[in-house]
């Protein structure tokens, strides 16, 4: 495994019409007038194998859509991005799940997803079930979970697929003590075999717990990057 | 590659099929329920209402009614086949393109069902079976390439301007009047026949006739018109939503 990102001057910028519409980059070539903020601009973020990696920052300071871009769900707008090996995302408590579908449905859904074969993924159903500890609500709909079962099923569809790369975006603080440690000796087991752990979140306590490395969003920039305390400490001192 | 995209395709499809149409034996009467009333209720229109029945009225609306069904449905579907699958869309990695074929597969299957309503209307009006009935396979080939060309545009409508979807649902509607939608093509007089020829809806409509009213092969111009418009449709908007792809976690957020 040799898991590896390196972006230089990434940026994501959101166009709105005058009407503050959100508007694609396609059709913001036809219809200008609004305001085209920039959710990040000139991030450069470097990692390598066995790297963790804690995105700090206030709300708004462009977290998680650095996470989408790392996980290929979201294009740059500007700058490069290279991101090797094979991408494990749950990057809300939501974690992908469609709240018609049972639990059982969304995890062969997720299963074809991630990149089984339909078959792989029905006979993954059976260990996702035991792994997220749902029981009979495994059957019901997903709208009927609370925030913390949705994070528990998430959580176990992507423990069915070994990754190289494993984002974590506040999907960890929804989570119950039991299922926090589950979430931390996976990102060990990742960092360990040369992956690489990136988690964003409020909660710096249990950030610490997967991450040695902190990098500080502000304003969709990078303020700071270095070693977790010293990054993290500078953050939250007022 | 193509083997990956075949099984996202196929997750897709059957989860919207689960979303849209539940679960159980009753799905099945859901999917019947729509065309069934439209052909009552286009054949009161026609045979009391405008007083003009025609040969087999039932059936020449049926024919009209069955493929339309497949159109309208993918096109009520692909409007927010986005926004339905936002929390896959803003969560996961996979091929955006295939969301929009996969509204077009998830509503082809209720389509096979909805194929029962020209055999029931063959045998309420005493029409026997000839060997054009072997076309039927071309037919719902060529629908099902018309359905996933419309799936496309009209799946970006639905992300680009989703204040716009009645009007889009009115617009397909449209299209099934502006096309021999409730009277045969024959039944037209004058130039506007030729010109109702320009919407891709009229030559699916006459191919079902004349297989299964007039038990002859279809006119090229029946087929061809229609899979032209497919593909060149794809041809324009398959590459437009791939670039959109990308994209899609900004608009549905």
């Amino acid at each position: 495994m040799s898991a590896q990102i390196d972006a230089r001057g990434v940026g994501v910028q959101f166009h709105f019409d005058r009407q503050r519409r959100v508007l694609s980059p396609t059709l913001a070539r036809f219809r200008r007038g609004g305001p085209a903020p920039w959710a990040l601009r000139g991030v450069d973020l470097l990692a390598g194998p066995g790297d963790g990696i804690a995105l700090v920052g206030p709300t708004g300071s462009g977290k998680t859509t650095l996470l989408r871009l790392l996980g290929g769900i979201l294009a740059a707008d500007e700058g490069s991005l290279s991101v090797r090996g094979k991408v494990g995302t749950l990057l809300s408590p939501a974690a992908g799940l469609l709240g018609l579908l049972t639990g059982s449905e969304n995890a062969e859904l997720l299963g074809v997803l991630v990149g089984m074969s339909p078959q792989q993924a029905r006979a993954a159903v059976a260990p996702i079930k035991q792994v997220s500890g749902l029981g009979d609500s495994f059957e019901l709909p997903v709208s009927s979970y609370s925030e913390g079962m949705r994070a528990r099923l998430g959580f176990a569809v992507a423990a069915q697929r070994d990754v190289d790369l494993l984002l974590l975006d506040e999907v960890h603080e929804a989570l119950d003590h039991e299922f926090r440690a589950a979430v931390a000796e996976r990102a060990r087991a990742v960092r360990e075999r040369g992956g690489i752990v990136i988690a964003a979140g409020h909660d710096h306590a249990v950030l610490e717990t997967l991450c040695d490395r902190a990098v500080w969003l502000e304003s969709g920039g990078v303020e700071r990057d270095g070693e977790f305390h010293d990054v993290v400490d500078t953050y939250v001192k007022p | 590659m193509v083997r990956r995209a075949v099984h996202v395709l196929e997750a897709l499809a059957r989860s919207d099929i689960r979303m849209r149409y539940g679960r159980g034996r009753l799905t099945m009467v859901k999917w019947l329920l729509d065309p069934y009333a439209a052909a009552g209720v286009y054949l009161l229109l026609v045979a009391f209402v405008l007083d003009r029945p025609g040969h087999a009225a039932g059936l020449s609306l049926a024919c009209a009614i069955v493929p339309f069904q497949l159109v309208l449905m993918t096109v009520l579907n692909s409007l927010t086949s986005v926004q339905s699958r936002r929390s896959i869309v803003v969560n996961m990695r996979f091929e955006r393109a295939l969301i929009p074929f996969s509204s077009a597969v998830a509503e082809a299957v209720g389509f096979v069902a909805t194929l029962t309503l020209l055999a029931v209307m063959m045998v309420a009006y005493g029409v026997e079976p000839t060997p054009a009935l072997l076309w039927l396979p071309v037919l719902v080939a060529a629908t099902f390439a018309v359905a996933v060309a419309v799936a496309y545009p009209v799946a970006l409508v639905g992300v680009w301007f989703p204040e716009s979807r009645p009007i889009m649902l009115s617009l397909t509607r449209a299209a099934f009047f502006v096309a021999p939608g409730v009277v045969a093509l024959d039944e037209i007089a004058g130039s506007t026949a030729d010109w109702l020829k320009a919407n891709p809806l009229t030559g699916l409509f006459e191919a079902y006739r004349s297989v299964f009213l007039d038990g002859t092969s279809p006119a090229a111009w029946e087929l061809l018109l229609p899979c032209g418009f497919a593909v060149l449709t794809l041809a324009l908007f398959v590459p437009l939503f791939r670039h959109e792809g990308p994209q899609l976690v900004k608009l549905v957020e």
